[in-house]
């Protein structure tokens, strides 16, 4: 489970200071996959980076599975997988078992563990074939296929996904969707942002909307369609986005 | 978790041709270019052969003047001042009419010394030249003192004596000032590009943050990243020396005969190995800082071009301070201390104090830089973008 409390997030830019996120709250269960909606700047990558402990709120608290992200970040970091969107962040010079491998290695898996795991997400990936060459020349779709093994290697119990399927091709967007499928099935608890509303339908439990670093709403999508009385998450997200006017969002669908 | 990493560092950035072009080829390069321009300024010119215009009415006697010395070569011109323009000789002379006669008449005469004292052939003739006038005027003063019944010492008082404090052979003096500046160059170029690639490039590809995700320590990651810096700086360092030693030994003769450190040898060749792992150290965390500031691999190099030109300051002011002038400073001050002990391992010193100060001065504002780094380190500000 991961309790998000009261976060709020100020980047200093100079001597002007930029509130990222506001006081959000909201709770997400184990096995859960949470949709994280809102236009660019609304505080997306802000909150999942602050729950990946990358960030100190600034005020506020967040606990995953019972450690809180600052004091026991060390735990947080083996129960949390993250990729972030439209970087791989591979090391283009290694090959991709290598990339790999070390990453195994930094999460602590034995040699014995590393082997494992690396085959069971080259199958499951379909990456066999280029698994030994090296990163650098690869395409998008193989580079974010290797980021997302790298991202599993140590079998994380939650997942962040930031944008994971920006670039992607739809191939490539299809194996990502069925990623998520298998991971909901193994139990995994996931937080992914998405542009792509239907990607959040097709996928989600519960969707986390924010707009300019406040949490708009959160709830489930099947309350949500009842509360705002359709079943267009298109027409929803920017209702909500311009407050209710939803004369105004009409026009954009 | 520390050597996997460390491990891991190191294969990456030799996998990275720019680092082994570097690393590797470019000291190569850029040392062998500079023993051979040491060498040749090395050189005290007795093997070379100076060309000297002269008007070709010269007298066979006044020809004499110069025929003892094997490195003139007199070639006649009906204009020696257009000759030496045109680049036929290297310096040019006008003797006036009658030279030898109205000298030996002790009558007034005059001769013209015409070079470049920009070009360093011109300057050697114009003083070979003037060393032979100055003989031959020595000797009509000695004749004519001896004719008036006069003793030289008249007018010849005193001898004066010059003697060097050492023995060194004056090769030395251009060692001392190559050896520094190349190592300070080398372990600069070495490293430089390994610390971009080690922070700013992380951020820039966004390694960083995957990096920062897993649970391994902050301090864990950042020493690591400071010793594959620290190590590619010394490869960098000790490969070169290795090189020039080589070049030294086998391409070069007024540097090979500069080079004779006797029994100090073994004690010089392992103090200045050390002394290079101890430099490349601090100049690692000096390194890591630049690339810390850096957003992108670009801008820290831009912020690291200062550090390297730094680096090479002190050559320029160690180059007139002699071994015995040295002070505490010039063996405390960072950088600077690398260029005042290599000078005085140079001449054949081995000063255990003042290598004491030099390795306990590197290590002290490396730890100071690897502090200030590790503050950086671990505020987000600074590992991302």
């Amino acid at each position: 489970m991961i309790e998000i409390r009261e976060v709020t997030k100020k980047f200093q830019d100079k001597k002007v200071y930029i509130t990222a996120l506001k006081h959000v709250s909201f709770t997400i269960e184990k096995g859960e996959v949470l949709g994280l909606l809102g236009e660019n700047g609304a505080g997306k990558t802000t909150l999942l980076r602050t729950i990946a402990t990358l960030l100190t709120p600034t005020e506020g608290t967040v606990s995953v599975a019972g450690n809180d992200t600052l004091k026991n970040s060390e735990e947080v970091k083996k129960k949390i997988g993250v990729l972030f969107g439209g970087e791989t962040g591979l090391y283009n010079r290694l090959t991709a078992r290598e990339n790999l491998e070390y990453f195994a290695k930094l999460y602590g898996l034995s040699k014995h563990e590393t082997k494992i795991r690396i085959d069971e997400l080259a199958k499951m990936f379909g990456m066999k074939d280029y698994l030994n060459r090296k990163v650098g020349g690869f395409s998008k779709g193989m580079r974010q296929k290797v980021a997302i093994a790298r991202t599993l290697i140590h079998n994380p119990e939650i997942i962040l996904f930031d944008e994971p399927t920006t670039g992607l091709d739809i191939t490539s967007s299809n194996v990502f969707r069925q990623l998520v499928h298998q991971l909901k099935r193994e139990g995994k608890t996931i937080i992914f942002s998405s542009h792509i509303m239907e990607e959040v339908t097709m996928l989600c439990d519960t969707v986390a909307m924010m707009h300019k670093g406040e949490l708009v709403h959160h709830g489930s999508l099947e309350d949500l369609y009842k509360e705002e009385g359709s079943r267009d998450l298109n027409y929803i997200f920017m209702s909500k986005l311009v407050r209710g006017n939803q004369q105004y969002a009409k026009q954009y669908i | 978790m520390l050597s996997n990493i460390y491990k891991k560092e190191m294969k990456d950035s030799f996998r990275d041709r720019r680092t082994l072009f570097l690393t590797v080829l470019l000291p190569i390069v850029m040392m062998t270019g500079l023993v051979l321009f040491y060498e040749s300024m090395a050189s005290d010119g007795s093997d070379a052969t100076f060309k000297l215009a002269i008007n070709d009415t010269i007298s066979s006697s006044e020809e004499a003047l110069f025929a003892g010395n094997e490195n003139i070569e007199l070639v006649k011109s009906a204009d020696p001042e257009a000759t030496l323009s045109v680049g036929d000789a290297q310096a040019a002379i006008i003797l006036s009419t009658n030279f030898m006669e109205t000298v030996q008449q002790g009558e007034e005469a005059k001769v013209t010394l015409i070079g470049d004292s920009f070009s360093q052939k011109s300057s050697q003739l114009m003083s070979l030249v003037t060393n032979a006038l100055e003989n031959y005027k020595l000797s009509i003063v000695s004749e004519r003192l001896k004719g008036e019944g006069i003793s030289e010492n008249l007018v010849h008082p005193f001898e004066v004596e010059q003697q060097e404090l050492t023995e060194e052979n004056d090769g030395v003096q251009l060692i001392a000032l190559l050896i520094p500046m190349i190592l300070a160059l080398a372990i600069g170029i070495g490293a430089g590009p390994s610390a971009s690639d080690l922070f700013a490039g992380e951020k820039e590809k966004k390694t960083m943050e995957a990096l920062l995700m897993t649970p391994v320590n902050r301090l864990t990651l950042l020493f690591a990243k400071w010793m594959t810096i620290a190590s590619i700086g010394a490869i960098t360092g000790i490969i070169t020396m290795v090189v020039v030693a080589l070049e030294i030994m086998f391409f070069t003769e007024n540097l090979k005969a500069a080079v004779s450190f006797g029994e100090n040898m073994y004690w010089i060749l392992g103090a200045a190995i050390f002394i290079s792992i101890v430099y490349a150290m601090f100049i690692a965390a000096l390194l890591m800082i630049t690339s810390l500031m850096g957003k992108t691999i670009k801008e820290s190099q831009s912020y690291s071009t200062p550090v390297m030109m730094i680096a090479m300051f002190p050559a320029m002011l160690m180059s007139g301070i002699g071994v015995n002038e040295m002070t505490f400073q010039h063996f405390f001050i960072p950088i600077m201390n690398i260029f005042s002990i290599l000078k005085e391992l140079s001449f054949g010193v081995v000063n255990f104090p003042h290598l004491g100060i030099v390795i306990g001065s590197n290590l002290l504002f490396m730890v100071i830089a690897f502090v200030i780094g590790r503050i950086m380190f671990m505020k987000d500000k600074w590992v991302m973008n």
